[in-house]
């Protein structure tokens, strides 16, 4: 229902918002500022700071007629405060009187300002946020010229406090805003960061283990209101106004969060421009105004030493530099050779623009086109959340979602579909049946690509059967592993039943932005079987060393493209930086393969979009210049106004498009019957186990971030202290597990809250378990030096 | 192990039995109340086993220590003589009159005396503004207010209890 509209004048602005609105923000609607250093629109008001101060004026109500007091003009007579009210605490109310510029407002902002500064150092010079500073800006235009107060009593404290590994803290620099220790309880709901002693004295501190234990950390250094927070990543790497910036996405999963990268050239890197840092860049359908460190400190990659910067061919047994060429004279020549026994495999971190290129090259041969990914359904996904809706989350051991539900199932993962089978008789089930609107997010945690395909089929039946589909705001999302899985599925890339198989087979492989070899060493020995092996990727990987060709592939960041996220928003990026030595864009690179092959395919991204718009249904109607509209979100941010909602941008540059479902188009979804997956007998001895998904993964573009080589997901087995016990296992311990072929020592680790009977291990950290194995498990004596 | 529920069983039941078991957190103040009973001081230890029995972030549970005077981060003496010197009380001489104290006791603020009996420590209102200079003293599970002190009436009542040898 909407709400009722108040009418009420702001200094010579007369607007209406609705009731319950604060000041603060109604002043933001129609330009007027109010600065405010402890207020933020995506949290609760605390009225600490006092920067905000206005005359707040109501009109006057005769008690005993109750009609408003007119003056002799007929006007309403207003009655102001005798003193100022703070306007992030002061809702709106009708026919109020709001005054911002008098004298009165200037003074106490300037004697707020005074009082702020008394023990501030005023370090700016050397301070990572001067230049992007709230309080320096809200310095500039109401401090005093000089303080008041006697240099040698100001408070001198500590100036380098790590929050654990990070993020730093300069007490002397904070404000006591509260503003980030807000964010970690509000917003987050990771209260790993407080406050320390009162008045003077207070401090911002953590007792985490490691320290500042939030994936979301980040976000306050861009809510600091000053320099006392910032991030280990950009600490005294360049100054506020030394960078541009360049509209870009995060490619590390499926959400899709917008954000920028400020770039600079720099002399060391030979006039390149450099990433230095990256920010969240606002949109509201996404990612808001906020971003997760693995996004914020996860550009390394693409700085990374080991990038590929030239072709490399195979001569003698070696790979060798080669020029462009002669690279791809010869895998065009072998292209020809292999004739349709030609498999592209490629991985989702490929933009759309990649990928449509990739499938119609595999096509024109007669090829396969095929997704390295070991989750499925994504063509499922075209049956396309509100807050405060009821979350009911099925996982087979406890996740940090259950403290959010409504409802928590649990299931073995050998009944996984026996859990949807009877789910709508469960409480649950009726409660998601009788919602007006319903989404089912579906991923792969614990399961391999069979068994999240027959989930999804299972799920969109669900969907079906209860009506939930072919709306908004109802559907299936899938989570997947990588930023762009669903583009690869939209574009014909499937998952093979047998990769290896395939690969042998094959007469040429074209593999792009996947390493079969580095996760599987199963998989390495069957490339070794095809008969010419053709790379395209950043760097050298296990899979590039197994191949006749290498060519080097340009970084996301050094060229433009889209990606479509997990609920269907196809969003465009912009080239930040300066590509690697000889490196071309994935698309280039296919497109002048191909036109060696008598195919044409654009070479510029703009044209390779219009060509799926025209030939992928979903995509119909799509352009680089509709991916690029922008419409106002609440609320303003990234404007002059740095106080009022951080340092994150304000999107200039493209909200996206989010694609309609099938049912919208007027298709029609086949629904494959879903059958319950296959689990692996455990003789005994032996335990099941499942993979895991881990936010800092040892993914090739994750690594190259030392920064995070302390969060960093190692190869261990976590199970319940129960099972541990039977298999001799000890906590903080090692153990050797095997399965069909392979030996792999890992560290144990024992957790009560894991089911009994059951070993989680994390994906990507050199553990072949992709889905749900028997494993047999002997620990490992650890000697113990006298 | 958890060392303070297996110290106090009781008395952890007791006090968690005064709350609604999905408002666990409420019984923080009792907790780190019966934690410092012994070793006189909050240790890191105690906030992880609070943190465990009211499953509680650990830094939420610290900050509430730093927070409350009553808390202590550190081992301090049996006593802790804690004077107001907050603005009003100030304005009554309650700044000089802890510098005198300090001089005349022969140690800082936030100091402890040689003999471990009394620490002197300067703390925010205890809403005794009209009575000041005043400060409370705690220890022995006990606080007791003195107001309308003299450095003299002051220095003589720390003389008595450092000649205090068992537990009131």
């Amino acid at each position: 229902m909407a709400k009722k509209l108040v009418t009420l004048r702001i200094d010579e602005h007369t607007l209406q918002v609705p009731e319950g609105m604060l000041v603060v923000d109604a002043a933001r609607k129609v330009n007027v500022d109010i600065p405010v250093f402890c207020y933020h629109p995506k949290m609760d008001p605390v009225g600490m700071c006092r920067m905000c101060l206005v005359d707040v004026g109501r009109p006057v109500i005769d008690r005993a007629t109750g009609e408003v007091v007119k003056e002799a003009d007929g006007s309403p007579k207003i009655a102001f405060g005798p003193k100022l009210d703070t306007a992030c605490t002061t809702p709106v109310s009708e026919g109020m009187v709001v005054i911002t510029n008098s004298d009165k407002v200037r003074a106490a902002r300037k004697e707020v300002v005074e009082f702020i500064l008394t023990s501030h150092p005023l370090d700016c010079p050397v301070c990572d946020k001067g230049g992007e500073c709230p309080l320096q800006n809200l310095t500039m235009a109401y401090g005093p010229g000089t303080s008041r107060f006697i240099f040698d009593e100001k408070m001198h404290l500590a100036k380098h406090v790590p929050l654990g590994e990070l993020v730093w803290l300069d007490r002397e620099r904070c404000i006591q805003c509260g503003r980030c220790v807000r964010f970690q309880h509000e917003v987050v709901d990771d209260p790993v960061i407080d406050f320390f002693h009162r008045g003077r004295s207070l401090e911002i501190i953590t007792d985490s283990e490691p320290g500042f234990d939030s994936v979301f950390s980040g976000n306050t250094t861009d809510i600091c209101p000053v320099g006392a927070l910032t991030t280990a990543d950009f600490r005294f790497g360049a100054r506020p106004w030394e960078m541009v910036s360049a509209a870009s996405l995060c490619s590390h999963c499926p959400v899709g969060c917008n954000i920028t990268y400020n770039v600079r050239r720099e002399a060391k890197t030979g006039g390149n421009m450099v990433i230095k840092r990256a920010m969240p860049r606002q949109n509201e359908g996404v990612n808001e105004i906020w971003m997760c460190d693995k996004g914020r400190l996860g550009y390394h990659f693409t700085e990374s030493k080991q990038r590929l910067s030239e072709p490399l061919v195979r001569k003698g047994g070696e790979l060798v530099p080669a020029g462009w060429d002669e690279a791809l004279d010869l895998v065009a020549q072998k292209l020809r050779e292999a004739g349709s026994s030609l498999t592209v495999l490629a991985g989702g971190r490929l933009s759309n623009e990649d990928l449509f290129n990739l499938r119609r090259l595999a096509d024109a041969a007669g090829g396969q086109a095929v997704l390295d990914t070991h989750m499925g359904g994504g063509d499922l996904a075209a049956l396309a959340v509100e807050r405060g809706a009821a979350l009911i989350v099925v996982n087979p051991n406890e996740t940090r979602l259950d403290k959010f539900a409504t409802h928590t199932l649990r299931y073995n993962p050998g009944e996984l579909l026996l859990t949807f089978g009877g789910f709508l008789e469960s409480a649950a089930g009726k409660v998601f049946a009788e919602a007006e609107n319903a989404l089912v997010f579906y991923g792969s945690n614990g399961l391999g690509l069979q068994q999240s395909t027959y989930l999804a089929y299972a799920a969109a039946e669900l969907l079906v059967k209860t009506g939930h589909y072919g709306k908004a705001n109802n559907g299936l999302i899938p989570v997947w592993p990588k930023a762009n899985s669903q583009g690869a599925w939209d574009m014909g890339f499937r998952p093979a039943s047998n990769l290896g198989d395939q690969l042998r087979q094959s007469k040429a492989v074209y593999i792009a932005a996947s390493d079969p070899a580095g996760d599987d060493p199963a998989l390495a020995a069957a490339l070794d079987e095809a008969k010419f092996v053709i790379v395209q990727d950043l760097f050298l990987s296990e899979t590039a060393k197994h191949a006749d060709v290498v060519l080097p592939a340009a970084a996301y960041t050094e060229r433009e493209g889209s990606f479509t996220s997990g609920d269907r928003r196809v969003q465009r990026y912009y080239p930040a930086a300066t590509p690697r030595g000889l490196a071309r864009p994935d698309f280039i690179i296919t497109a002048q393969l191909a036109g060696r092959l008598g195919v044409e395919l654009p070479a510029a991204a703009a044209l390779v979009l219009d060509q799926i718009a025209a030939q992928v249904p979903a995509y119909a109607g799509l352009s680089y210049q509709k991916l690029a509209e922008v419409h106002e979100q609440w609320p303003i941010i990234g404007r002059s106004d740095v106080y009022y909602g951080g340092t994150g941008y304000e999107n200039k540059h493209g909200l996206g498009v989010q694609l309609p479902c099938a049912a919208e188009r007027g298709e029609k979804i086949d629904l494959p019957a879903a059958a319950n997956p296959v689990l692996p007998s455990v003789p005994a001895g032996s335990l099941l186990v499942i993979p895991v998904a881990r936010l800092y993964d040892q993914g090739a573009t994750l690594r190259p971030t030392a920064l995070l080589d302390g969060r960093i997901a190692r190869a261990e087995l976590a199970l319940n202290p129960e099972t541990a016990e039977k298999f001799g296992l000890q906590a903080g311990g090692e153990a050797l597990i095997a399965a069909g072929g392979w030996r792999v020592q890992v560290a144990v680790r024992v957790d009560s809250h894991l089911p009994v009977g059951l070993g989680l291990v994390p994906r990507s950290t050199g553990v072949p378990v992709f889905g749900p194995t028997a494993v047999t498990i002997e620990p490992v004596q650890v000697e113990i030096k006298a | 192990m958890n060392q303070l529920l297996q110290k106090y069983p009781q008395e952890i039941q007791t006090i968690l039995a005064k709350y609604p078991a999905d408002r666990k957190r409420s019984a923080v103040m009792p907790l780190l109340h019966l934690a410092q009973q012994e070793p006189g001081y909050i240790t890191k230890q105690a906030l992880q086993e609070i943190g465990e029995i009211l499953e509680m972030p650990i830094t939420d549970i610290d900050s509430i220590v730093g927070f409350y005077t009553l808390y202590h981060e550190q081992p301090g003496g049996r006593y802790h003589v804690q004077v107001c010197t907050d603005l009003p009380c100030a304005l009554r001489g309650a700044d000089e009159f802890l510098k005198q104290l300090c001089e005349n006791i022969g140690i800082k603020v936030g100091e402890t005396t040689p003999d471990g009996m009394v620490t002197i420590e300067e703390v925010k209102c205890l809403a005794g503004c009209h009575h000041a200079p005043m400060f409370q003293v705690q220890g022995d599970g006990d606080i007791s207010y003195h107001e309308d002190q003299t450095v003299e009436s002051a220095v003589e009542l720390i003389a008595k209890l450092r000649d205090r040898k068992e537990a009131a």
